[in-house]
C-alpha cells in the first residue's frame, strides 16, 4: 500500500511551521464537485500525473516554475495552496523531502501522498551519501524511462483507489503514456544501432544519471558533485580530475539548466568531450515536458556514444 | 599552640571538581549516544534471497527494473488477448528487456523463452555474458512479479519453482523502499 496518512508534525520543520503561521490565515480552497485535485513538487511529476488524469481531474504545482529544486525553502504561499487539494504525489527519495513539512503546518496535514517511487528498485545516493551503507538513495528515479514507467503505473494506481470512479481512465491512461515513454527509448537506441558503439566511460557533474544510463548498460564511473547539489571544493575537484584521467573517461556528463563554472576547467583540464542533460526541473509545468526533455536526454546519449565510438 | 594548616596556593580541588563533572559529562553521553544509536543494518537477507540496490551488477539493476515495468504491460496483455505473450513478441513491442537492440546486447545479451511453471507462465533469459549480467527468471503467477538470478550461462530448472530454483544455486532479487533521509 503506498497511499500513506502523512506523518505528525515533526519537530524539526520549526521553520515551516513558524512561515505557515505568519502568512495570512490559511484557507482551505474548494475543489470543483467531483473534480480531484492532486498536487505535485517536481516537473516530471506534473508530467506524468498530468498524462495520467487528463480532464478528469487537476493537476497543481505546489512549487512555482522557476525554482531550483536543490535549494528549494518552503513559502507561506507554497504551503497554503496544499489546503486545497486532495492528495500529494511524491518523489518521496531526497528531492522533496521539505513537502512532508509543508504537509504538516499545511491545513490538510494528514492529507494522503502518493509514495510514486514505492515499486522502484532504488539504488545508492552517488558520491559521499553512498558511504552510508546504500541507506541514502539516489532520488533522480524519474531521470529515466524504465523507472518513470514503474512510477506512473504506481501513481494511477494509487490515484484511482482514492478516485474510484476515475480508475480505469487513469489505468488506461498510465498504460498508453508509459508505451510513448518507451518509444522514446526505443527510438533512441534505434539511432545507437547504427551510429556505433554501446561502451562508454561516463562521468557526471550532478549524480542525477545513473538510472538512465543503466538503461543502457552504462555505468558511472566518477561524479563531480561530493554530495546532491554541493559544489566541490578546489582539492576535491584537483582529486576528480586526477580520478577522470585515471579511469580514462571519455565522456562528462554536465547540466544543462544549472550551469556551474568550474565544469570549464574539468574540461580544459582533461580534454574531455562535454555534453549537457536536462535535469528536467527547469522551465514551466507542462503535460509534454517530461517527453520533451527525455527525448533530448536521449538524443544527447546517443549523440555521445557515437562520437565515442573509434 | 594553636596550628593552623594552610592550603597552599593551587588549584587542585577546582581541578579536581572540573575533572569529576566533565567525567559525569562523558559519561552521560556516552550512554545517550549508546541507548539512542540507530539499530544496525537490517538482518541479513536469506541465501536465496539478493539485494538489487547492493548485489547486482550496473547491468544487472537495469535489466532487473525492465523486468519489473514488463511484468505489467505482459500482464495487460495477457488479460486483453487471453494468453501470454511471446518473447518475439514482446520485442516487437520495443518492451525492454526483450527487443534485440544495443542496450541488450551492452547488457549480456540474453536469449529469451517463454516457460510454464506450476501456477502460471515465466520468461527465462539465459546470458551470453554472465560476467556482465546473469541469467535471469520472470515469473507471473497472478500476484505478480518475482524475479530471479544466477551468474551462469545456464536455463534454469524445469519447472523453475522456488525450491527447485534455490536448489540449483538461483537468487531472488528483492527491493527496498527508502524514504528521502531528511523527510
Amino acid at each position: 500500500m503506498t497511499i500513506l496518512p502523512n506523518r505528525g508534525p515533526n519537530r524539526r520543520l520549526i521553520l515551516a511551521g513558524a512561515l505557515a503561521a505568519t502568512a495570512a490565515p490559511i484557507r482551505a480552497f474548494a475543489a470543483p464537485a467531483g473534480r480531484r485535485r492532486f498536487g505535485v513538487t517536481l516537473h516530471p511529476y506534473y508530467s506524468y500525473v498530468a498524462n495520467i488524469v487528463g480532464d478528469a481531474a487537476e493537476v497543481v504545482p505546489v512549487i512555482p516554475a522557476g525554482f531550483n529544486p536543490h535549494a528549494y525553502e518552503p513559502r507561506p504561499e507554497d504551503i497554503q495552496r496544499i489546503g486545497g487539494l486532495d492528495a500529494m504525489v511524491l518523489n518521496g527519495i531526497g528531492h522533496d523531502d521539505f513537502a512532508g513539512r509543508m504537509i504538516a503546518a499545511s491545513a490538510k496535514p494528514s492529507l494522503p501522498v502518493v509514495e510514486a517511487n514505492a515499486d522502484v528498485p532504488l539504488l545508492p545516493a552517488a558520491g559521499t551519501a553512498a558511504r552510508a551503507a546504500g541507506k541514502v538513495v539516489n532520488p533522480h528515479s524519474f531521470l529515466s524511462i524504465t523507472n518513470s514507467v514503474l512510477q506512473v503505473s504506481t501513481i494511477a494506481r494509487e490515484l484511482g483507489r482514492l478516485d474510484p470512479d476515475n480508475a480505469a481512465a487513469y489505468a488506461a491512461n498510465a498504460r498508453a503514456y508509459s508505451r510513448r515513454l518507451r518509444q522514446l527509448r526505443a527510438d533512441a537506441l534505434a539511432k545507437l544501432a547504427t551510429a556505433g558503439t554501446a561502451t562508454l566511460r561516463v562521468a557526471t557533474i550532478h549524480g542525477a544519471y545513473d538510472y538512465l544510463l543503466r538503461e543502457f548498460g552504462l555505468e558511472v564511473s566518477a561524479v563531480v558533485e561530493p554530495a546532491h547539489g554541493i559544489e566541490p571544493s578546489p582539492a576535491q575537484l584537483a582529486e576528480t580530475i586526477a580520478t577522470m584521467r585515471k579511469l580514462d573517461v571519455q565522456v562528462i556528463f554536465s547540466e544543462l539548466n544549472f550551469p556551474s563554472a568550474y565544469v570549464e576547467t574539468i574540461r580544459r583540464e582533461t580534454g574531455i568531450r562535454l555534453y549537457a542533460f536536462s535535469h528536467i526541473s527547469h522551465g514551466d509545468y507542462a503535460p509534454d515536458l517530461f517527453e520533451r526533455e527525455m527525448a533530448r536526454n536521449l538524443d544527447t546519449l546517443v549523440l555521445a556514444m557515437a562520437e565515442a565510438s573509434p | 599552640m594553636h596550628h593552623q594548616i594552610v592550603r597552599r596556593a593551587g588549584a587542585e580541588r577546582e581541578t579536581l571538581w572540573v575533572l569529576l563533572a566533565a567525567g559525569a559529562i562523558l559519561v552521560s553521553a556516552t550512554l545517550a549516544v549508546g541507548l539512542r544509536a540507530a539499530p544496525d543494518a537490517e538482518a541479513p537477507l536469506a541465501a536465496h534471497l539478493i539485494d538489487s540496490r547492493t548485489g547486482l551488477t550496473a547491468a544487472e539493476q537495469g535489466l532487473y527494473a525492465d523486468l519489473k515495468a514488463a511484468g505489467e504491460e505482459i500482464a495487460a496483455l495477457r488479460t486483453a488477448e487471453g494468453r501470454a505473450p511471446t518473447p518475439a513478441e514482446l520485442a516487437t513491442e520495443a518492451l525492454p528487456p526483450f527487443a534485440a537492440d544495443p542496450s541488450a546486447a551492452a547488457r549480456g545479451g540474453h536469449a529469451w523463452i517463454l516457460a510454464e511453471t506450476g501456477h502460471g507462465i515465466a520468461y527465462v533469459g539465459i546470458s551470453a555474458a554472465p560476467e556482465l549480467a546473469g541469467s535471469l527468471v520472470l515469473r507471473l503467477d497472478g500476484h505478480g512479479a518475482e524475479i530471479w538470478l544466477k551468474r551462469a550461462a545456464e536455463a534454469p530448472p524445469a519447472p523453475p519453482e522456488d525450491a527447485a530454483l534455490s536448489a540449483a544455486g538461483w537468487k531472488r532479487i528483492v527491493s527496498t523502499f527508502t524514504a528521502g533521509v531528511t523527510r
